[in-house]
């Protein structure tokens, strides 16, 4: 038989060769429904290499850990093979199991038999060989794997925050509390960002202003916590632990750029209001047609006593509000904004924030029509269905539309009762097309991403279909950035409301804690390795390299070598590939590696098994 | 783990995913951490579902690792099976009486082996597994549960002994008594969830008396990999249903159950488990009646865009009543609310009533915490500070102050977490030991 | 096919960066979506690692088909991607002057939750090589 991987360079002596232990994992039947487990674990064993070949329901779960826990303890395996999930879910798992025992967690390889095998695939026969395959090839890596230890980075005890809303105001004070230095960056020249618009909110009816001061006041009264206003992120630069920011003041008396250095960053920049389309609902070509915003701030600004609400000299007899403007858009009947994108997603607060307004304006003109037109009434929160409740009970009336035909809107004949004439289906009363005249129209405009291009651009960060931050995973990392260090607060990562807003920037707050509070951070330790003995010094590498400053040659003659600086290195490769001589490597990730697996990939499973 | 400490730092009363990220986070900053939980295994509510929205996660996959970090980590000390009866104010700090109930084996010897499970020769029903399988009177709660301690249903064991002889290192103590501790801790975080509106709450949904009538959690079992029968089968029959049909709010919004609110996350698990069960079951026609479709979290409005471009119906209409035919299939009257509201009847195999959420203690009975008219702890500041209850030192998580999505809890948790530290901090309590191991 | 070719499935082999082919690969998993067995998914940072002989030598060896799924312009590693393509480049033109044809080596982008572009690179390739069994059979 021909075991191609022997033809692999691997330790001379036979008795310092890794020991390697394969767990194979059924998921309680997501993968023993399709893969034959058992079979895969007897073939397993037969592997060169293999000491020990086990299975279990739930390899993540307590009995499953312990099973690797009792062959290390018995000093049975050095190298472990983990044939279960993509890695993704449960490296860590399992490498901190391995680091609980004594075990250097990089001696851990995945084999991911579910996504890639026992999901996609059906016939239990070719799924089995596969997932046989796949182990194969993690043995051959993990035969091949040494100790790594992680690169420690000394961090900036500093967190940029960026965004002055309620979610960076709050991270910010949370931050300084828990004895990080801040630094807020806000564009505005005011701190307090969208809520400044706001007037009372719900669900307690507070006036905006007082929560404002109160997270304001408790920013600016705070010295370890620098407030820049005005100001803007033009640049920013580095890694966990040592990002460096530009950022550019735009006040007038002190223009110019100034730099930051901080450890983490937490991003707060929040949302922009989506801007109807123009002619949207007669948008900007009637000047009655207004948005839920505008709405509110005319409310504050007409006189508190008044029995009448004024608009354009005339009084308001009946107001409209239509629900989901720019939000739940659906391809073919709303044309795509400047990103080229329609946005499907729900703006989640608008509902309750429009009800809020009709509340309000009932209890302040008991008498005037209000009219309601939405899809569905999504009022989620706790005590937001009393303003549905209340709304309902005090005579605002609800239409119906769908969003393949929302309502249409057009000026009023001049001899009609009032300004606008909105005609809608209303499925309520079984898709009868009926017409409502109200005086002005109040747009529940929804929530866009906000502009963070410099920050995407500049740290390469993910975003999802719809614009927003992408977290690295919903439930297991909800504030985390897939960019270490890189956290995330408020809107900027889906609509939210102020409590929600305010929830994700302490839970940012608490992970940027975890960083920086040691002073330093430890990297991931995939970085290259020059082996000096096989190093000619051709300096290829060097020209390749695409970072400044993570390689540079040293020495003269024949001890001319290049060097590596492990911080800066990012692992890319690209040295790898056009050094001759081999002499450089990804640490975790190298070419050996590599050629064994595929060695693994092509052997015929029949031989190796016989 | 089997040494309990007479003080800790940070007191997590409940051990769902809101108590174990809150014990997490606080732990990471370095401070000791002891989590009380009332059911024999940490994990929650979440660990008994399928899979998770909008992403259709396994719910075990990402609930199990924050288990076991918890139950790994250094700075966290779980007790299981415990109630806490009362906490009162002392010396700055809280002091906590607990009771472990009794588990009738000895949480330090069992090895979790089962042995005894196969000698045991009573049996009962599996809640766990929604009643639809059985388990033994000495049992492990369920698969993943943690600690993998087995327990004795006093109701259901016989004292036959047969698992006494069975096991091999003398664990069972049948004579166990209840316990009663103390624990002193400078911080208390409220994390005691939520529970499911009663199935019989709305006596015309006869959700109690039609055995084709089943809870959300029910199905979340029959949906689960390694659930009762491995597939989705009617339970009155063990019929491959045809047609399957969801009655949304059926525990919520309703003045007259004294749930006025609505319960946030039952549109989604409706949809998602329709999802799930145009996979199980391709064949099955699905209905969702609903009121208002309320997919208002990130991906939530798209999910059920797919679902409706899947073929699940969607009608807006109130189910008035429901009533088993002879069949054992199940009849729905209900009247359309988009039309005329013209009242229709419709034949479904299966039906799941959309529950909703009730809190799942009064933590007011205690610590002097208030509650709101809807049970759920009240938040003097909810806006911006959604985990502050008021009293100094006592802070809260989750579905403690009203319904909400796992992910939601999660992000609260960890605020609540940043609230317990910063007040540790700021009434000069610096953390007590070791460091936590980076990883 | 069985019947009248007695050959083995072609072996495909997916070079799939860990944050865009390979998450874009486990998302079609997640999905449920089918896609042919004899595809196997190396999990790689960084593709730009490997040297143009690393592509030879799995040809050789043995491998039908490779197909590199990277992020695309959306690589996360500075400067990578256009290292990567203009290697590949050459490649295929070394693989011209063996004789290999060129579509056995493919270089496409696949993010995170790009299903379809997943299937239909792999269903491609999987048509590709098939064919060209049969002809040479």
């Amino acid at each position: 038989m021909t075991d191609l991987e022997d033809t692999q360079p691997k330790p001379e002596n036979k008795k310092d060769e890794p020991r390697v232990g394969v767990y194979v994992c059924h998921c309680g039947g997501n993968i023993s429904d399709v893969v034959d487990v058992e079979k895969v674990v007897a073939e397993a064993a037969q592997l060169p290499g293999v000491a020990v070949s086990r299975t279990n329901m739930f390899m993540c779960s307590d009995p499953g850990q312990k099973m690797i826990q009792e062959d290390i303890q018995k000093g049975l395996v050095d190298n472990f093979v983990v044939a279960a999930c993509t890695r993704s879910l449960h490296e860590t798992t399992f490498a901190s199991l391995l680091a609980r025992n004594g075990v250097n967690p990089y001696l851990l390889e995945q084999a991911n038999i579910r996504e890639q095998c026992s999901w996609p695939h059906h016939g239990q026969e070719a799924a089995t060989a596969k997932a046989f395959t796949l182990v194969r090839a993690a043995v051959a890596k993990a035969r091949r794997l040494v100790p790594l230890n992680p690169v420690r980075v000394e961090a900036t005890n500093c967190a940029l925050v960026i965004g002055g809303g309620v979610a960076g105001l709050r991270a910010a004070g949370d931050l300084s509390k828990l004895g990080i230095k801040v630094v807020l960056v806000e564009r505005e020249k005011e701190l307090g960002g969208f809520v400044r618009r706001l007037d009372a909110l719900y669900p307690d009816e507070e006036p905006a202003t007082a929560l404002l001061s109160r997270l304001v006041e408790a920013v600016r009264t705070d010295s370890g916590i620098v407030v820049h206003t005005n100001s803007e992120v033009t640049g920013i630069e580095g890694y966990i632990g040592n990002f460096t920011a530009q950022v550019r003041k735009n006040s007038d008396s002190k223009a110019g750029e100034i730099r930051i250095e901080a450890g983490t960053i937490i991003v707060a920049t929040g949302f922009r209001s989506y801007q109807p389309a123009k002619k949207e609902l007669g948008y900007q070509k009637l000047s009655r047609v207004v948005t839920l915003a505008d709405f509110n701030e005319l409310l504050v600004a007409s006189a508190g006593d008044s029995a009448v609400l004024e608009f354009e000299g005339k009084p308001v007899r009946s107001v409209g509000f239509v629900h989901c403007v720019g939000s739940r858009q659906i391809e073919g009947v709303h044309k795509p904004g400047e990103n080229g994108n329609i946005n499907r997603y729900c703006s989640r607060v608008c509902c309750t924030a429009t009800l809020h307004t009709a509340c309000r304006l009932r209890r302040r003109f008991p008498d005037m029509e209000i009219h309601d037109f939405y899809q569905d009434i999504r009022t989620y929160g706790r005590g937001h269905e009393d303003y549905y409740e209340q709304a309902s009970k005090s005579d605002v009336i609800f239409h119906r539309y769908r969003a393949e035909s929302p309502p249409r809107v057009a000026k009023a004949p001049a001899a009609d009762e009032y300004n606008l004439l909105i005609t809608v289906e209303d499925s309520l009363t079984a898709g009868e097309e009926i017409e409502v005249g109200v005086d002005i129209l109040v747009l529940a405009v929804g929530m866009m991403p906000a502009d963070n291009a410099t920050i995407i651009d500049n740290l390469k960060l993910a975003s999802s279909s719809d614009g927003f931050l992408q977290e690295v995973h919903p439930k297991l990392r909800p504030v985390e950035m897939a960019v270490n260090g890189v956290l995330l607060a408020g809107a900027c990562q889906a609509p939210k409301d102020i409590t929600e807003s305010c929830a994700s920037a302490s839970a940012a707050a608490i992970k940027a804690a975890a960083i920086l509070r040691k002073g330093y951070v430890e990297l991931d330790p995939y970085v290259v390795k020059v082996d000096l003995a096989r190093c000619e010094g051709t300096g290829l590498c060097v020209e390749e390299c695409p970072l400044d400053g993570a390689l540079h040659m040293v020495g003269e003659g024949n001890e001319r070598h290049v060097e590596v600086n492990p911080a800066i290195c990012n692992g890319c490769g690209c040295c790898v590939a056009v050094c001759p001589t081999r002499a450089l490597q990804v640490s975790g990730w190298t070419l050996d590696q590599y050629e064994a697996m595929v060695d693994a990939i092509v052997a015929d499973p029949v031989e190796v098994s016989s | 783990m089997s040494t309990i400490p007479s003080e800790t730092d940070a007191l997590v009363i409940g051990g769902g995913i809101a108590g174990l990220q809150a014990a997490l986070d606080l732990a990471e900053q370095g401070y000791q951490v002891a989590v009380v939980e009332r059911q024999p295994s940490i994990g929650g509510a979440m660990i008994r579902l399928s899979k998770v929205f909008p992403t259709l996660d396994c719910a075990s996959c990402i609930t199990t690792p924050k288990m076991a970090a918890a139950a790994h980590h250094d700075n966290i000390t779980l007790l299981t099976y415990t109630e806490v009866d009362s906490l009162t104010r002392q010396n700055g700090g809280f002091t906590a009486r607990l009771t472990k109930k009794p588990r009738f084996v000895k949480e330090d010897l069992c090895i979790g082996c089962r042995l005894c499970e196969y000698a045991c020769t009573s049996s009962m029903e599996d809640e766990f597994q929604g009643g639809y399988s059985g388990l033994r009177a000495i049992h492990i709660p369920f698969s993943n549960a943690i600690p993998q301690v087995a327990l004795v249903d006093e109701n259901a064991c016989t004292l036959c002994g047969q698992c006494i002889s069975s096991c091999p290192t003398d664990a069972i103590d049948l004579e166990q008594k209840p316990q009663t501790l103390e624990i002193q801790a400078k911080t208390v975080i409220v994390a005691t969830g939520w529970k499911l509106t009663p199935i019989d709450a709305k006596p015309q949904y006869r959700g109690d008396s039609i055995a084709n009538v089943i809870s959300p959690l029910q199905m979340e079992r029959l949906l689960a990999p390694h659930g009762p029968y491995g597939r989705v089968l009617r339970p009155a029959d063990g019929k491959v249903p045809d047609s399957i049909a969801y009655v949304q709010c059926a525990g919520s919004r309703d003045a007259t159950l004294g749930v006025p609110y609505c319960s946030r996350v039952c549109c989604m698990y409706a949809i998602k488990q329709a999802m799930l069960l145009s996979g199980a079951v391709p064949l099955a026609d699905i209905t969702i009646y609903y009121m208002d479709i309320r997919t208002f979290g990130k991906g939530f409005e798209e999910f059920y865009q797919n679902a409706k471009a899947m073929g699940i119906e969607f009608i807006k209409g109130k189910v008035a009543r429901i009533t088993e035919n002879p069949d054992r299939s199940v009849k729905l009257r209900f009247e359309h609310i988009d039309g005329f509201g013209q009242v229709e009847e419709r034949q479904h195999d299966l039906v799941v009533l959309s529950l909703g959420m009730l809190p799942g203690d009064n933590p007011g009975r205690m610590l002097p915490i208030e509650t709101g008219n809807d049970g759920f702890v009240m938040l003097p500041h909810a806006k911006d500070a959604p985990c502050n209850t008021g009293v100094e030192g006592v802070f809260v998580a989750g579905t403690a102050t009203g319904p909400k999505d796992i992910v939601d809890s999660i992000v609260e948790a960890g605020a609540a977490a940043t609230e317990a530290a910063i007040y540790m901090k700021q009434t000069g309590i610096t953390s007590n030991k070791s460091e936590s191991r980076v990883l | 096919m069985s019947e009248t070719n007695l050959k083995a499935p072609p072996k495909i082999l997916i070079l799939a960066t860990s944050s865009c082919g390979y998450t874009g690969a486990d998302a079609t998993g997640q999905a449920h979506l089918s896609y042919p067995p004899n595809t196997y998914i190396i999990d790689v940072p960084s593709p730009c690692v490997f040297p143009e002989n690393f592509y030879y030598r799995c040809l050789e060896r043995g491998i039908d088909g490779i197909i590199v799924m990277s992020c695309g312009v959306e690589c996360p590693f500075e400067g990578a991607y256009e290292r990567l393509a203009a290697k590949l480049d050459r490649v295929s033109l070394g693989l011209k002057k063996r004789g290999i044809k060129q579509g056995r080596l493919k270089l496409c982008s696949v993010c995170t939750v790009c299903t379809k572009a997943f299937l239909k690179e792999v269903n491609e390739m999987n048509d590709l090589l098939i064919k060209e069994q049969e002809e040479s059979s």
